[in-house]
């Protein structure tokens, strides 16, 4: 298979915009009790405004630890993050996450007071009355209303994680964090958050990286797929799928993509064990 | 602030192919030993405690503190020698920790008693419920003087007194423990045909083991602080006898040395009990079941 | 109307192992001819379920049995007043101003025990939740001195400080402070991942990410080792009251139990554990109750 790098771009495709987060050669370790993780080994990206940008890959390819990297909990052992051309060096309002678990909204807090405690402690908002408009906005915005005096424990799953969307989004971050988002909720749910995802997209048009091992939602959801293969993280292929969305979703297009991204991860997953019956 | 209403930027997509280990490395390296070491707890704990012993001693000499005062560490372990040796501080500690051992095993099995009738019927918790509600605040050591008119100066007081402070604890947390199982373990054990008693020790107890852990630890400080208390109470009262009464002794007599050695044994088996048995008993039950609340 | 079956003597067809039978449809019947779906419950089976009116049963049961077994049996006073012999001592009690200053006393020394031992451990926990080391030395401290009963430490305290109420505060600090902190940092460090995380993306960091994160997150935790703190000084006061006397000034419960049981005057020995127990009584089941409803309850996080 043979590819085009990110150098030899064909003629007239280069984009002429800047790009907003530019991830150059980035080689990510972390320590557990008795091993000295290399998680992503020189990884390098660029995501654009408006982009819904995907980072694909089975388990143990870092992409959640990539995450954090653009995040700001981890920093890079080589290599080197930029934000808008401004280093990463910690976390900060203006990358927002969101995440998998369901603890991330502060259960001492209503879901209004969730969203008006970001926007006020995140430098966003001096009021209070105007973190409170901005809430019910995107309250609003993800049909929670009626909702927001409410404590966390009293919603289901799908209402947290539109919360935790609510609150992200009313930051309004450079880019919006996502970490498998919708992972731990029931597969009805999961297919009408990400329609519902897609919909904010079309309404506000902002940027998101978007981390998922699902193929699947990767396509559905991405408009543009980094994929990442295992053992230490590397990038395998970027990939567009700006043209399949919900509406495509059981069109041959889609599977084409789905299968190619599959080809690709089998494939190497296969070489991987061939490799390691020979040492 | 991010563009609304922007347009998605387009470019080429592109393929890239694997690079081999030898490039990468390994992807999970195994950590030097003297990293792992300097991670682990006993390690630094032990650490903490060395260098604390360093500072006591070096600032008592130091600064010459009188040892009426404030006694250095090796004057503080000569005297806990010279009560091994010469006085009858092994009398002492033995006969407290009898007095706390017998009382603790009596503690815990009206404890046991007391929660299986609460958790047998409403009524049952209620009396249960009342009765801890009320007792459970009142300091054991506010009885003795009550015990010593009925009982007597000894060990019977003594045991009395000891009783009030466990039993609270015990069967209070027994019964939270016991009230918090999940329905669906309560379930399965009646699926199983199991009642009573069986169902008790099979089901309740092991699925409320760390509440009732934590009952068990707070009767042991309970008992500990209250039979310290009360030797010293006999100690005013008439010569006696166990390590609280030591301490005592020793602090009037002005042998500070002695009675910082009677402290050192104090926490000695204060630490014993918490950090080694209960401890251990932890790492075999509710770290080892995952279910460490 | 009625059912209506369809096929009730259908011949049974059966298909790759399974026992074919035909289907029906019914009509409902109208609710109305069932008869009562719910019934609300009587007055009685209601204040039964009131837990305050089960307990208040409960109380009533045993002064009851208490004032009928002491009266019936003949006990002494001496031994075992009856209870409205003790109702009567603690009016008695009251009747002069001493057993408000009493109270008073107590409750004084308590309270500033209390306070400086939170605050103590405010800021041990504080430094220990920045710093590994101090983590370290925290966690060191505590295992060495929680098992250190307070009112060990009392004679030398008095030896170092004087007969004073210093001596008492510092004994009294000493029971609070290692309860207070272990819990504290063991909620802290219990704190989710994801919540820190959440904290550190806004910004938050030092004492305003411990402040609006770490506390209400281990609050469960935190409120718990309060209360111990609480029971541990609450023990300590009145066993250093009945033992050393309070401190030379003669006040406070303890010591009135003890005056008293020396003089063989029961009732007021039992007036005086009837008010400890009222007073224990009110701060965990009113004061630490209502915390807990108003927060952790109210927050679903209770344990």
């Amino acid at each position: 298979m043979t590819g085009q790098t990110a150098g030899a771009a064909a003629a007239g495709a280069a984009p002429a915009v800047e790009p907003i987060l530019d991830v150059r050669g980035v080689t990510l370790q972390y320590k557990t009790k008795e091993h000295l993780i290399t998680a992503t080994y020189r990884v390098d990206f660029q995501i654009f405004p408006s982009d819904r940008f995907v980072l694909l890959g089975p388990s143990g390819c870092g992409k959640s630890t990539l995450l954090k990297g653009v995040a700001g909990y981890m920093k890079p052992v080589e290599g080197e993050i930029r934000l808008k051309g401004r280093r990463i060096e910690e976390p900060g309002p203006d990358r927002v996450m969101v995440f998998q678990e369901f603890d991330q909204l502060l259960p001492w807090k209503t879901v209004r007071e969730n969203i008006t405690f970001a926007l006020l402690n995140g430098g966003r908002c001096r009021a209070r009355e105007q973190a409170d408009e901005i809430a019910m906005t995107y309250i609003r915005k993800v049909k929670l209303l009626g909702f927001e005096n409410t404590y966390p424990h009293m919603l289901s799953g799908g209402m947290k994680q539109r919360v935790a969307i609510a609150r992200g989004m009313a930051m309004e971050p450079d880019i919006l964090l996502m970490d498998e988002p919708f992972a731990a909720l029931d597969a009805l749910t999961r297919r009408q958050m990400q329609e519902e995802l897609l919909g904010l997209w079309e309404d506000t048009r902002f940027t998101v990286l978007f981390v998922t091992h699902s193929i699947e939602e990767a396509v559905l959801v991405g408009s543009r797929i980094l994929v990442l293969s295992p053992h230490p993280g590397q990038v395998k292929a970027e990939l567009n799928a700006h043209q399949h969305s919900h509406f495509n979703l059981g069109s041959p297009e889609f599977a084409a993509l789905q299968n190619r991204i599959h080809n690709m991860l089998f494939a190497d997953r296969v070489l991987e064990d061939e490799i390691r019956r020979h040492d | 602030m991010t563009e609304r209403q922007g347009h998605l930027v387009e470019r080429p997509e592109y393929v890239r192919p694997a690079l081999g280990r030898a490039l990468t490395g390994d992807a999970a390296r195994p950590l030097s030993l003297a990293a792992r070491l300097a991670d682990t707890d006993p390690v630094r704990k032990f650490t903490v405690l060395l260098a604390a012993i360093v500072i006591w001693e070096v600032y008592t000499r130091g600064a010459q503190v009188p040892e009426l005062i404030f006694p250095s560490f090796d004057e503080t372990i000569a005297a806990l020698w010279r009560g091994l040796v010469e006085y009858d501080l092994a009398q002492q500690i033995w006969s407290s920790l009898k007095v706390l051992a017998i009382g603790y095993a009596i503690g815990l099995a009206i404890g046991a008693v007391l929660s299986f009738i609460a958790v047998s019927s409403r009524f049952g918790g209620d009396i249960l419920g009342t009765l801890t509600a009320m007792l459970n605040p009142l300091p054991a050591i506010a009885l003795l003087p009550l015990a010593l008119i009925w009982f007597g100066l000894g060990a019977k007081s003594l045991i009395f007194v000891l009783l009030h402070s466990i039993v609270w604890p015990v069967a209070l947390n027994t019964h939270t423990g016991f009230m918090s199982v999940p329905e669906p373990l309560r379930m399965v054990g009646r699926n199983y045909g199991l009642r009573n008693v069986r169902y008790v020790a099979k089901i309740l107890i092991p699925a409320a083991f760390p509440s009732i852990l934590a009952g068990l630890k707070l009767g042991w400080a309970f008992a500990w602080r209250t039979l310290i208390a009360s030797e010293l109470v006999f100690g005013a009262v008439a010569e006696s006898g166990g390590l609280g009464w030591f301490i005592f002794a020793s602090r009037n007599e002005l042998d500070i040395p002695g009675a910082f050695a009677g402290l050192l044994t104090v926490i000695l088996i204060g630490f014993l009990v918490e950090n080694v048995i209960f401890r251990n008993i932890e790492t075999r039950t509710v770290v080892r079941w995952g279910m460490q609340s | 109307m009625g059912n209506a079956i369809v096929n009730k003597a259908a011949t049974n067809a059966v298909h790759a192992g399974l026992l074919l039978r035909p289907e029906f449809e019914r009509t409902l019947l109208d609710a109305r001819t069932i008869g009562q779906v719910e019934r609300p419950l009587s007055f009685i089976e209601r204040m039964w379920n009131v837990n305050g009116v089960r307990k208040a049963a409960v109380v009533l049961g045993f002064v009851v049995l208490w004032e009928a077994y002491t009266r019936i049996a003949g006990v002494p006073p001496l031994l075992f007043p009856s209870f409205s012999q003790t109702c009567v001592a603690i009016l008695d009690a009251f009747s002069d101003h001493r057993m408000l200053s009493k109270i008073a006393f107590t409750f004084s020394s308590l309270l500033i025990g209390y306070a400086v031992g939170l605050a103590v451990a405010a800021v041990l926990v504080f430094l220990a939740s920045i710093s590994r080391v101090w983590g370290d030395i925290l966690v060191t401290a505590t295992a060495m001195f929680n098992p250190l009963p307070a009112i060990a430490i009392l004679p030398l305290a008095m030896l170092w400080f004087g007969l004073g109420m210093f001596s008492l505060v510092f004994v009294l600090v000493h029971s609070v402070l290692w309860a207070v902190a272990l819990n504290t940092y063991v909620g802290f460090r219990g704190v989710s991942q994801t919540q820190r995380m959440v904290g550190a993306n806004y910004g938050l960091r030092g004492v305003p990410f411990a402040a609006r994160i770490l506390v209400p997150a281990a609050l469960a935790t935190i409120l718990s080792g309060m209360k111990i703190g609480w029971a541990f000084a609450w023990r300590t006061l009145i066993g250093a009251e009945l033992v050393f006397g309070a401190t030379a000034r003669g006040g406070g419960l303890g010591w009135h139990i003890f005056e008293n049981s020396e003089l063989l005057r029961t009732p007021q020995v039992f007036a005086g554990l009837f008010i400890i127990i009222l007073i224990g009584v009110v701060v965990e089941n009113v004061i630490f109750r209502n915390v807990e409803t108003r927060t952790v309850q109210r927050w679903g996080m209770q344990r």
